[in-house]
């Protein structure tokens, strides 16, 4: 009988078997192989599966911090060496991580060459461990110049350069790249890979072996590297807001019309300019009230996934009052309120479960405005930003701030503005008393502390 | 061991009765056509709706529903639905139909069949509209499809024919998407000409309609060849027959040709009669071209929606190798067993896992010898793989055929249904407790859970990877798993009703069998000799309170432990189903008195 590896408890429907994958980044620089990669661990780790980058310029810039454009030259000898080592000690790590019982490693490189692609295949065979490539194959200029221009300002190979002189290295860097590019193509028929052509317009998917392989292509399927961003904000403050009430289907309390109505003005400055964005609100009153005053060329859907998390019986009491009628329920949610499922209603992992096509739609569309509910919004927080299901639950987010999210290939950038409008706090510390209350100042988990860069 | 032989061959005669009587596609003798063209272009969308094929009876949970046409007003829910929208559509995806491509015997009705299952499955109102219904139905009885049909530069009377065909399809799927709140309308058609997808296209996006087109594109003769044999040899479709081979008009055909003749015959058959088809290349249009069933799959992407990607998703998984799936109870555990503890199994459950083993293996030998009798080339057995969950009852009921080299997988996500606060009560302490919980729950077994416990919707939420990796799997397959798991998966390939997923029952001396066709799956039962009458009941996983009379409580009529008599009855109306009849089972497993007793204690929520 086959012996199943120990594992993790993994949530959300995805049930990993015996299989590890060796996800392999195929593809020119400036193609969005970094963002891509970053992207899939941060879904994968969402959907608790273990899972890892292994990014080889990390490991060659242990050697070559700053290297130019000619280290990159193949007929550079040293260059070619040194890469190469950087390249298997990043292997190398992956396997023993592989061995730890790691999932899903991804290896971020150009692996442009069938000889380098074929090495990898076979170093992962010796160890049982299934390869995936994926080939991201795009001629957009525009789109690989705005990825040059966002490379030569966020990539630590150019940290402290001027931005006109990296830019024109980097491109050298990609010229040399080229003449030895080769895409995938019969002779690798044998090979699992994705292979996506003109920014997702056309794929092909070979030789899929198992679910878990599927499931990332699915993923993967849907994400595209234009950049864009997301905002995010809480309805206005709600009438049971003020009576310390949860879930319910109330309507905005004053202050909460307010908000309503300085919110085009606040989207339109964060925005930048007059370009519409897409509008997602869930179906319940209070985030459409809170939607209603965004121009009308905004384009407006109303998701019942976005709808907030059911509180089941707990449905419009107030945390003292579900303290007092519920005292267990009230401390187990304390001790694990990711699991924690209210009586006849949901919990954060439930709430993962039913944003999945949420997620997916988002990853697949542009500029998007979501209108959306505390735990809802953690959730999504959670997703771009990396945030562990430990602590997810417990962000404060404050209402009548507006929250912006740009993922970049080295992580997301939040910005934050806040409406100067009052609000009540909707938040409740762990192991705190039973009602609402002000997040300290200058704890940990407070969404719009400070504009701060998530680097991963 | 004679004895043992004699009672499974009469209850295979059983079996085959049941199986004369469903065809492998429906006959549509019973549809009756207006040949007045009048009639059609001028009729109301009922008149349309009534003319059609597409309305089949309802059938029921013992027969595939994945053709069913769900009654309007129950509106009954998706086993997997995450959520719905206002207007009972998903994902803001809009309505979509997906037009099959490819010529004959590169398994486009299995691709549809199947799409559509998980589709339903997950919630997407789907419905197929074969054209081939269409065309038969169309056609005098025993006429032919002309010759030139499928030509190019086909007779004018050809011509109108197959227009007449085309518009009553069409019509019924704008009708369904337009009247009836539909999401996703399946075309399965040969569509081979390049002209014809695109002003199709044209046509539905008029509609304000999508088109997918989903093409199955195969260059490997093995795969043309196997599924010319498996599916088309009998095929209803007398215009893609060779006419001298028809041996009588509703018999087999092909019936005095080796399989492998007959098969290339068909293949070449079917070159003649189409002789051009053109493979999608169309940059402007939205495709999925399967590849060699899967093997490699390549899509043109111009407007893809969530939706879109999810059936690319679904598409990945899916193989066209006809399998055979099994579903057995784990045995009986040896202590006082409930979801927390792991037991193990006791002697008696111990004699059930042998007595199972080898009453399968045996049925699998019998198979494959009453196909060489009837013609079928000497192949060996597919491998047969055994799923279990974790626990260690249904892992050590594996054990007798990992012994003997049957390879065994544990899946946890196969666990069963958490009982939550239910565990280790008795029915009558939950109905003290939690009354308001019981009627919620009489409500709506499916969707109710109890606090902190499973529904059965969580559970097929939990099961989903499961029903991806089980079109996935190649061998044929025995799933041993806890009544409760046995259900939803049951649930999923019959495409049952969600309402009627928490009353199936699969008595313990029974292992249920799915024979997968290209239009619709068929379960039969195997029933296991010599297994102790105490252990056979299926799980009091319910509380015992007599189920609203949904008509249907168990995958056989008559097999259930709960069956009430007048549901059978109920049945009668759909001519599909057989009769009650199976009285030796009642007295075997009617034990639906509480008071028999041989009964184990009540502990509703946590027997195996």
């Amino acid at each position: 009988m086959e012996m199943a590896r120990p594992r993790k408890t993994n949530g959300v429907g995805v049930q990993v078997e015996d299989t590890q994958i060796c996800v392999v980044m195929v593809g020119l620089p400036a193609r969005g192989k970094s963002l891509i990669a970053q992207k899939a661990q941060r879904y994968l780790a969402w959907l608790s599966i273990d899972a890892q980058v292994f990014n080889v310029g990390n490991y060659r810039r242990k050697e070559t911090a700053h290297p130019t454009a000619e280290f990159f030259d193949t007929s550079n000898v040293e260059g070619e060496r040194m890469r190469r080592a950087a390249a298997e000690a990043a292997v190398n790590d992956m396997i023993a991580w592989f061995k730890k019982g790691g999932l899903i490693g991804i290896l971020d490189a150009t692996n442009s060459t069938k000889d380098r692609r074929r090495w990898i295949s076979d170093a992962m065979d010796e160890h049982g461990i299934e390869t995936l490539y994926v080939e991201s194959k795009c001629d957009d200029e525009d789109l690989i110049m705005s990825n040059i221009l966002e490379v030569k300002t966020t990539s630590p190979d150019y940290i402290g350069q001027d931005p006109e002189e990296a830019a024109q290295d980097f491109r050298n860097r990609i010229r040399n790249y080229e003449r030895v590019y080769e895409t995938i193509d019969k002779d690798e028929s044998d090979l699992t890979y994705l292979k996506i052509m003109d920014v997702g317009k056309r794929v092909i998917i070979n030789r899929i072996q198992d679910y878990l392989q599927s499931r990332v292509v699915y993923y993967l399927m849907n994400l595209h590297i234009k950049p864009r961003s997301i905002w995010l904000s809480r309805h206005g403050e709600s009438e049971y807001n003020l009576g310390g009430q949860i879930g319910g289907d109330a309507d905005l309390s004053p202050r909460g019309h307010e908000y309503a109505k300085l919110l085009p003005e606040l989207v339109r400055r964060s925005v930048g300019d007059d370009r519409p964005l897409t509008v997602w609100t869930s179906t319940l009153k209070r985030t459409i009230q809170t939607a209603r005053y965004l121009p009308k060329n905004y384009n407006q859907l109303q998701w019942k996934a976005l709808d907030e998390l059911d509180s089941g019986v707990c449905d419009g009491m107030t945390y003292q009052e579900i303290a007092e009628a519920y005292p267990e329920d009230f401390a187990a949610r304390d001790e694990d309120k990711y699991n924690y499922r209210y009586r006849g209603g949901e919990s954060y992992r439930d709430v993962v479960i039913r944003l999945e096509p949420i997620i997916m739609e988002l990853e697949r569309s542009e500029d998007i405005l979501i209108v959306t509910h505390q735990a809802v919004l953690r959730c999504i927080y959670a997703y771009f930003m990396k945030k562990d299901q430990s602590k997810s639950p417990w962000l404060a987010v404050p209402l009548h701030t507006l929250i912006k999210l740009t993922p970049r290939a080295y992580g997301t950038i939040e910005e934050y503005a806040s409406s100067g409008i009052d609000a009540v706090s909707t938040w409740r510390g762990q192991g705190s008393v039973a009602q609402h209350e002000e997040p300290p100042v200058g704890a940990k988990g407070i969404i719009g502390n400070a504009a701060v860069e998530n680097t991963p | 061991m004679e004895m043992q032989k004699g009672k499974e061959v009469s209850d295979q005669g059983m079996i085959m009765a049941f199986g004369n009587r469903r065809p492998s596609r429906p006959e549509l003798a019973d549809v009756f056509i207006d040949d007045d063209d009048t009639n059609m272009l001028d009729g109301s969308t009922a008149e349309i709706a009534a003319n059609s094929p597409r309305y089949r009876r309802r059938s029921s949970t013992f027969i595939d529903g994945v053709h069913d046409l769900p009654n309007e007003k129950d509106s009954p829910m998706a086993p997997a639905q995450l959520y719905s929208t206002m207007s009972g559509r998903l994902f803001h995806s809009g309505r979509i139909v997906i037009v099959l491509v490819g010529p004959p015997a590169r398994g486009k009705t299995h691709i549809s069949v199947s799409l559509s299952r998980y589709l339903q499955w997950l919630g997407v109102k789907t419905r197929i509209f074969h054209l081939g219904d269409y065309r038969r139905a169309t056609l005098p009885p025993g006429a032919e499809i002309p010759d030139d049909y499928f030509f190019i530069n086909a007779s004018a009377k050809s011509v109108v024919l197959r227009q007449k065909i085309l518009k009553k399809c069409r019509e019924d799927i704008y009708a369904w998407l337009n009247h009836e709140n539909g999401q996703v309308a399946i075309y399965d058609a040969v569509n081979p000409l390049s002209n014809g997808r695109r002003s199709l296209e044209k046509e539905f996006a008029k509609h304000d309609v999508q088109t997918l087109f989903l093409e199955s594109y195969v260059t490997d003769e093995k795969i043309l060849r196997e599924n010319a044999r498996s599916v088309k040899i009998s095929s209803p479709d007398a215009s893609l027959k060779i006419p001298t081979l028809v041996v009588e008009a509703n018999g087999p055909q092909f019936v005095d040709m080796d399989p492998d003749d007959a098969a290339k015959l068909y293949l070449k058959r079917i070159d003649t009669k189409i002789p051009y088809f053109e493979t999608m290349v169309e940059s402007d249009l939205n495709y999925v071209k399967m590849i060699n069933a899967g093997e490699r799959i390549e899509y043109n992407n111009v407007s893809f929606g969530y939706l879109s990607h999810r059936i690319v998703f679904y598409l990945m998984n899916l193989h066209i190798k006809s399998r055979h799936t099994f579903f057995a109870r784990a045995g009986t555990s040896s202590q006082e067993d409930n979801y927390k503890t792991d037991a193990h199994l006791s002697e008696e459950g111990r004699d059930y896992a042998k007595k199972m083993s080898e009453t399968l293996l045996k049925h699998r030998e019998a198979e494959r010898a009453a196909s060489i009798a009837s013609g079928s080339s000497d192949t060996p057995l597919k491998p047969l793989t055994v799923w279990t969950s974790t626990r260690k009852r249904t892992v050590e009921t594996a054990e007798y055929l990992g012994e003997r080299g049957f390879k065994v997988r544990q899946r946890s996500q196969m666990s069963q249904l958490n009982p939550g606060v239910c565990e280790k009560l008795s029915e009558n302490a939950i109905r003290r407790l939690y009354p308001e919980e019981v009627g919620m729950h009489e409500q709506d077994p499916y969707h109710h859970r109890y606090p902190r416990a499973e529904s059965y919707h969580d559970l097929a939420v939990r099961l989903e990877p499961s029903i991806l990796e089980l079109e996935r799997e190649q061998n044929d397959l025995l799933i041993i798993a806890h009544e409760s798991v046995l259900r939803v998966l049951y649930g999923y390939i019959m495409a049952c009703d969600a309402m009627n997923i928490p009353n199936l029952r699969f008595p313990r001396n029974e292992i249920i069998e799915i024979v997968p066709a290209s239009y619709q799956n068929e379960a039969k039962r195997i029933t296991i000799p010599g297994v102790a009458s105490n252990i056979i009941p299926g799980s009091p996983e319910d509380i015992r309170i007599p189920v609203p009379s949904s008509g249907i409580v168990s995958p056989f009529p008559g097999s259930g432990l709960a069956t009430p008599a007048e549901s059978v009855n109920n049945l009668s109306k759909d001519i599909l189903a057989p009769v009650a009849g199976h009285s030796e089972q009642n007295n075997l497993d009617g034990e639906s008195d509480k008071s028999k007793p041989n009964r184990k204690p009540e502990n509703p929520l946590s027997r195996d």
